[in-house]
């Protein structure tokens, strides 16, 4: 599902150039749950970005889900996205104008779904993560637990093969963030998705397949997490 | 697009009380902008109103003010498709001498009248007391109306070109409900003047009709052709021409107007550039967000734009709407003003409507542009990086 050869990213800062990974190996198959853990600075956020289509390699090769994303234009990029992957953020991001329903109607406007099909999927969507009855309500009026699963649901609609999530439960008490990680697992058992999280939150651990471990923009080691059993991973 | 544009609605809706100041600006500006389009296109309207496109002025070419020989006045009868022509000469009679002249009053022929002028709307009845009394007068419905006068009524003017105070009796009304014009029988002034032992052999323009409005430009060369290397050569031109010329010294305060116009408008853009701007700001975070999700950056840009060019154009509405609302309301409560002349009628033609919805689609359009081209193009990972 997910394979990263040899894969560096250098960002220019003035004159000065960042390392943030190097020469990364990596293969998630699909269906797994995945969170890359490492300290701030390690690399984690920027193979999340690459992996999910947000950015391009500076060497190396990024395949995900049969696409060399280093050959596709920026609308190529933002195509995959739309049909591949699903995003949820830290601080959730949703619309503030748009009320539940519509925040996670909002990646099928990218489709030919007519309003109606639309409204549907967004509503089943809402009542999987188990807010049918906060439909109604814009961002303002959800907590943030409530908000982060709005947010899931908004990147369940499109039935993306892949759902990143970049710091989930970092703005989250921690009944919220259990819930959420619950609901990320979920996705993975439920739904057959592929699930990638970058995390500091040592809760995650038991909920995920594998824990990638990045340092210094360096690929560390693979961890089996409290899901799986450590002879299920597998790495370059 | 048309899927998008609920979620451009919200957008506007976000910050209300930020859309309704720029919307409330922007719909002024139009307001201004259309107000003062009018007066230049309520000159070409008065124009149009007055001037007849088969009536031609004959005049001295050196300048209104200076008379022709009455004797070219046969001539110009004489010339081939001109059905008739009438002298005016300016009488410059003061109804109230202290106010000195009010209103403009000629002394012309009485019986072409009916010809030249077939289209001033003068009662027969009017036309033939106008040639059957000596001291008649027909007099505009502006000025009958401004003084109060009405058919029967006499009054006296007194003349401050020449020697004399005459009295007059009213015998009809001439023109439109803004004319403002008194007319008398040149005989009866020729008269007036003979008693005084003053010859009365000159005219200050002649008008004339021609038979067919595609034969207005021959026929005005050849007047003029006739008279030239006379001792007093002739200037003929259309009435529109001649009225605007007359109004000429009006043209320069027109161009000042279009340039105020010009300058209001290029305020508005940068106030409105200035309002997306940190609407975009805002929501740089969001957008790149949205990107994440798919959206491709035309899309962003174009939904951007577009907030910006509905905001600007209910608003531009709401400007037009005041225009005609202002115009509408000035032209029951004070109609034609004179003092003013014709730029006191404020006339909020379609054509300044549309102008203005349009200027301010291009005001939303061009204030849009820039922020929504700039955030719509940034790095999705360098703004996330950036933001979160």
């Amino acid at each position: 599902m997910i394979d990263l050869r040899d894969v560096s990213r250098i960002y220019r800062r003035g004159a000065d150039e960042v390392h943030a990974l190097e020469g990364v190996t990596l293969h998630i198959p699909a269906g797994r749950f995945v969170a890359l853990m490492g300290p701030s600075g390690s690399g984690k956020s920027t193979l999340l970005n690459l992996l999910a289509g947000l950015d391009r390699p500076t060497s190396g090769e990024v395949i995900v889900a049969g696409e060399r994303l280093n050959e596709l234009s920026e609308d190529e990029l933002a195509a995959f996205r739309a049909r591949h992957v699903g995003f949820v953020f830290q601080f959730f991001n949703l619309i503030p104008v748009l009320s539940a329903l519509e925040n996670v109607e909002l990646p099928l406007l990218l489709t030919d779904l007519s309003k109606a099909e639309r409204r549907t999927r967004a509503a089943t969507a809402l009542r999987v993560v188990g807010l049918a009855e906060r439909a109604d309500h814009v961002p303002r009026q959800l907590s943030g637990g409530e908000q982060q699963r709005v947010a899931i649901a908004r990147a369940l609609v499109s039935d993306p093969e892949i759902v990143v999530a970049d710091e989930p439960t970092g703005d989250l008490d921690a009944k919220n963030a259990e819930d959420t990680l619950a609901l990320l697992r979920m996705l993975k058992q439920e739904f057959g998705k592929t699930v990638v999280m970058v995390t500091h939150d040592p809760r995650a651990e038991k909920y995920v397949d594998e824990v990638h471990h990045l340092d210094k923009g360096v690929w560390l080691e693979a961890r089996p997490g409290g899901a799986r059993t450590a002879g299920e991973v597998r790495h370059g | 697009m048309i899927r998008f544009l609920p979620l451009v609605w919200r957008n506007l809706g976000r910050n209300k009380t930020r859309s309704a100041l720029t919307g409330s600006a922007i719909a002024l500006a139009i307001a201004l902008v259309c107000l003062l389009r009018t007066m230049p296109a309520g000159l070409d309207a008065f124009l149009d109103e007055i001037a007849k496109n088969n009536r031609i002025s004959v005049h001295n070419k050196a300048g209104i003010v200076y008379p022709l020989p009455y004797a070219y006045l046969q001539k110009v009868r004489a010339v081939p498709g001109v059905v008739d022509a009438m002298s005016w000469t300016w009488f410059g009679g003061a109804f109230e001498v202290e106010k000195g002249v009010t209103f403009p009053n000629f002394a012309v022929d009485p019986e072409p009248l009916g010809v030249v002028y077939e289209d001033m709307g003068i009662e027969p009845a009017a036309l033939a007391d106008f040639e059957r009394y000596r001291d008649a007068a027909l007099v505009g419905r502006q000025t009958l109306r401004t003084y109060g006068w009405k058919v029967g009524d006499r009054i006296a003017l007194l003349s401050t070109v020449f020697p004399v105070e005459l009295e007059f009796r009213i015998v009809g009304a001439i023109g439109q409900d803004r004319d403002p014009r008194f007319w008398f029988q040149r005989e009866y002034l020729t008269q007036a003047l003979a008693a005084q032992g003053v010859e009365f052999d000159q005219l200050g323009t002649i008008w004339a009709r021609v038979d067919d409005p595609a034969r207005v430009q021959p026929v005005m060369s050849e007047i003029d052709r006739l008279f030239r290397n006379s001792e007093a050569e002739t200037a003929t031109e259309t009435e529109k021409s001649f009225f605007g010329n007359f109004f000429g010294s009006l043209q320069g305060f027109v161009t000042i107007i279009l340039i105020v116009t010009g300058l209001v408008a290029l305020c508005i853009v940068f106030i409105a550039a200035n309002t997306a701007s940190m609407s975009v700001r805002e929501r740089i975070g969001e957008l790149a967000v949205m990107k994440a999700l798919g959206f491709r950056w035309r899309m962003l840009f174009g939904t951007l734009v577009l907030e910006a060019a509905l905001l600007a154009t209910l608003a531009g509405t709401a400007g037009v709407l005041l225009t005609w609302a202002v115009t509408s309301t000035l032209g029951r409560l004070a109609g034609w003003s004179p003092q003013l002349g014709p730029l006191g009628s404020f006339i909020a033609t379609n054509a300044i409507l549309v102008e203005g919805l349009f200027l301010a689609l291009f005001i939303g359009i061009v204030s849009g542009v820039v922020p929504s081209w700039g955030a719509s193009r940034r790095s999705v990972a360098a703004t996330l990086r950036e933001v979160f």
